[in-house]
């Protein structure tokens, strides 16, 4: 076990390296740099463009940048951002729990919504609320997931008015509330970016639960169940059901990188405050610290969110376990 | 456009019996307890004057920190008995070299320290310093020195008398406290935490800045020049404008200073909503490179000529362009000048819209369709070029669709490269095109013209050259009288413009999006935010966000 997680974290590290490498060059390669997207239609003087270029840095070759950026890597530092005028790490980790936040509630409805779905297909095959089930659960997982944000947006946010369009919360009163009420605030503003996160995912997942169902009841195990006079009830939750979480741990872990890029286009979507609408900023201002840290922050999750998949699946199916 | 609900938050609250704990009771009541929530497109970069870079930190920074005098609603830069004063009380010329200013008596940091004529030369210094590297800087390099004779009174002394030495001593300088900064390293000042946590001198206070979120200001009710007339001002950041429109429709937003041309039908529907048209210092051109984009020492193949850039000029109906784009209310650019600018003529000679005279024009140099492709074509050369436009304008796209397709039934072929804002503007740096849709203002001085129609000008794309036009221009610039100033703008501008370097589109039309509550309501051209600490909710209108009382 010792061993497995030893190189599980050499790759990982190899990975978020590869990862901070590629991003860093690639950006540095894209036409424009922060001095000048920071401009906007004001005209700034050359010189002056030129000094502030000498002040960050700028105008180094590209090789003595990396050098220098991977030197502070290594120290922990993930630099400096040129738009926030403080250091990365300082901007980012007042986002990353907005982003986990939003993450976390989506998980919630995409495997809570999603699993409930699949069993309930798996439970009445073939019938006409397994069809009609299908369908929706194929209609929504062909929508693009800012679409199905802007529709959500436009009937419950401004045609019913029954949730705030933007935030994470409200700004005026916010500050002012209990603690009940923050945490109800909270709640309502993250209701629409989490439904428009969750369904998706939720209708790949309750495609996946319905067929591991529909698997694990065909198995002789549950005939046995069966036979051996259990309730239909306890044959279904107790065998089936705990059988079927196999593919949906692989899903989970297959999940995480989803969630972080769909996070992306939910948080511009929704001015959610979080890390994916702050790299999407950044990439525009050509923010060249804060895409390659939150890059990196990004990619070190998704290792760690495939490690655990794996730590839970071995969890859940023993035969892993014996054969490592 | 429906108007929202309360949001879900009540009825939770009722649910659970604790709606009192919910919120708290609103308290505040009266003339002062207007709460104004300002969304913006983007979030500021900083809140220390100097080293500021983007107009939405420039805008709250503003409400913070105090000119010595600021322009005037007619936003005249030559005539210093316009401008309206700040933290100074009083100026007088000792000799037209020199300004002294006096500060008010009871000017003070938000920290109960006096401003001082020591504030002004240290901001002066800051601001001067190329380390610091502000954007401001080469605006005040005209300035020979700053004094400080006593504590209330400043000495500004010039080289030689111009006619803009008021506004230059004024407008570029928000003065910044020496007892909080002074003591900071130059290099350091960009990345200082003074710039997410200001103290200022200014009608608002710094509260708070949720990252991502919002930055809140609240009234100083002890302000010098007057009570503020909102009790507090929050700046959410939207990150795009379609969102920021989206929040101001849903009322979870007061104003926007800008509404997207698209957006303005909806916005002006709204029955919480009114549309301000106010003045606005930005015009939209398309400049014609006159070197060429892979060799900068040679003239451009096309557009060296003069008679071609004229003909093109003429080809483009801006009337119909603006229509399209801006709708009713958009006005076609004269020139580049808009009329909020206090050199504006009506006289100007604009070159007309004749598509007949146009085509007249490039057949007598040599622009045929020999080939019958439908392009017209000269020595083998068709009359084909790029348009360079951002992608994050979509007004400049929708135009540059129209530009397109009013050329080509000249027989002229425009394709359309639409960039991200970073490569456009660094392809218009490194001169790297045929023809660069932009657009410029912010600034209420003519001096701005230097900056992009100039041979040295450090905006001016597409090289354009004309000895007289530079000639003119530091003669206006260098006037000691308004009249001379005037007339020498009057000739330079015409002169660009008959040379047409671009084909100037249209003026940016300026239209806020504010909620109905709301009364005084004024937005300056050059600065729309100057004068937000005037607005006022009367009391019959206010709603639950003005009344909760301010904990802070």
């Amino acid at each position: 076990m010792v061993r497995y997680l030893a190189v599980r974290s050499v790759q990982a590290a190899a990975i978020v390296f590869l990862v901070a490498t590629l991003t860093f060059v690639l950006l540095h390669l894209a036409p424009g740099d922060p001095v000048i997207a920071s401009t906007e239609s004001t005209l700034v003087r050359r010189e002056v463009i030129e000094q502030q270029r000498r002040n960050f840095g700028l105008d180094r070759p590209i090789h003595v940048q990396y050098l220098r950026y991977l030197r502070n890597l290594s120290r922990g530092d993930l630099g400096y951002s040129f738009r926030e005028r403080r250091s990365v790490w300082h901007a980012v980790r007042e986002r990353i729990p907005n982003t986990l936040l939003l993450a976390t509630a989506a998980l919630l409805v995409m495997f809570g919504l999603g699993m409930l779905i699949g069993a309930v297909q798996a439970a009445v095959p073939r019938s006409r609320a397994d069809d009609a089930l299908s369908i929706l659960t194929l209609a929504v997982y062909s929508m693009p997931v800012f679409w199905l944000g802007l529709m959500l947006m436009l009937v419950f946010g401004l045609g019913l008015g029954w949730f705030p369009v933007g935030g994470a919360v409200d700004q005026v009163l916010y500050p002012h509330m209990s603690l009940l009420g923050k945490v109800g605030d909270r709640a309502v503003h993250l209701f629409l970016p989490a439904l428009t996160l969750g369904l998706v995912g939720a209708a790949v997942t309750a495609r996946y639960q319905r067929a591991a169902m529909l698997d694990v009841i065909r198995q002789d195990f549950v005939r046995t169940a069966r036979a051996k006079g259990l309730s239909e009830r306890t044959v279904f939750l107790k065998h089936a059901l705990r059988n079927a979480l196999l593919p949906i741990v692989t899903l989970f872990g297959l999940t995480f990188p989803l969630l972080l890029s769909g996070a992306v286009l939910i948080e511009s979507v929704f001015a959610w405050p979080g890390m994916g609408k702050f790299a999407v900023d950044a990439l525009h201002g050509r923010d060249y610290n804060v895409v390659t840290g939150t890059a990196i922050i990004a990619a070190a999750m998704v290792v760690l969110g495939n490690l655990l998949a794996d730590l839970l699946y071995r969890v859940v199916d023993p035969r892993t376990r014996e054969s490592s | 456009m429906k108007r929202p609900n309360p949001h879900l938050l009540a009825s939770v609250c009722a649910v659970v019996g604790i709606s009192a704990a919910c919120a708290p009771e609103p308290t505040c009541t009266g003339d002062w307890c207007g709460t104004a929530v300002v969304v913006a497109f983007t979030e500021a970069d900083a809140l220390l004057p100097p080293v500021v870079r983007n107009d939405v930190g420039q805008s709250i920074a503003d409400l913070l920190f105090l000119k010595l005098a600021d322009v005037g609603p007619e936003l005249n830069t030559v005539d210093p008995s316009t401008f309206v004063p700040e933290l100074a009380e009083s100026w007088t010329f000792e000799d037209d070299r020199t300004i002294t200013f006096t500060l008010h008596p009871e000017a003070r940091w938000q920290d109960g320290t006096p401003v001082t004529a020591d504030d002004v030369v240290f901001t002066y210094e800051v601001y001067r310093d190329s380390l610091v590297a502000s954007n401001a800087r080469p605006r005040i390099l005209h300035i020979e020195s700053v004094t400080a004779r006593d504590s209330r009174t400043v000495v500004f002394r010039f080289p030689k008398p111009y006619a803009e030495q008021f506004f230059d001593a004024v407008n570029h300088l928000r003065i910044i406290p020496r007892h909080l900064l002074g003591t900071v390293p130059r290099a350091d000042l960009v990345a200082h935490p003074f710039g997410r946590n200001p103290v200022g001198n200014g009608p608002f206070r710094f509260v708070q800045w949720r990252a991502g979120e919002s930055i809140e200001l609240v009234a100083d009710s002890t302000f010098f020049l007057g009570r503020p007339g909102l009790r507090r001002i929050i700046w959410r950041v939207a990150g795009d404008p379609s969102t920021a429109v989206t929040q101001l429709l849903a009322g979870e937003a007061d104003a926007l200073n800008y509404i997207p041309p698209d957006a303005v039908e909806r916005v002006a529907e709204s029955e919480h909503l009114q549309v301000v048209d106010y003045p606005s210092t930005y015009y939209s051109y398309v400049a014609f490179n006159l070197r060429d984009p892979d060799d900068h020492s040679r003239p451009h193949p096309l557009f060296r000529d003069r008679s071609l850039r004229r003909a093109l000029s003429m080809a483009v109906n801006r009337e119909q362009l603006v229509q399209a784009v801006d709708g009713e209310t958009g006005i076609v650019a004269r020139g580049p000048v808009t009329p909020a600018f206090w050199i504006w003529d009506e006289e100007y000679e604009l070159l007309p819209f004749d598509s007949a005279q146009a085509r007249r024009q490039l057949t007598q140099v040599g622009w045929q369709d020999a080939d019958g492709d439908g392009v017209l074509d000269r020595g083998g050369r068709r009359l084909a070029f790029d348009l360079l436009v951002p992608i994050t304008s979509a007004s400049r796209r929708r135009a540059a669709q129209v530009i397109q397709e009013q050329l080509k039934r000249l027989g002229v072929e425009v394709s359309i490269n639409e960039l991200d804002f970073g490569a456009f503007r660094e392809r218009g740096e490194a001169h790297r095109f045929d023809m660069f849709f932009g657009s410029y203002g912010g600034d209420p001085s003519p001096a701005t013209i230097a900056e992009v129609w100039t041979g040295d000008g450090s905006g001016n794309y597409g090289s354009y050259v004309n000895q007289t036009v530079d000639r003119l221009v530091r003669d206006a610039l260098d006037a000691r009288d308004v009249a001379t100033a005037r007339a020498k703008w009057r000739q330079a501008v015409n002169l660009i413009v008959q040379d047409a370097p671009a084909i100037w589109t249209s003026v940016v039309a300026m239209r806020a999006g504010v909620h109905q509550r709301f009364e005084n309501v004024s937005l300056r051209g050059d600065n729309w935010a100057a004068t937000l600490w005037e607005w006022r909710v009367p009391p019959d209108r206010q709603i639950d966000r003005d009344r909760f009382t301010i904990t802070n």
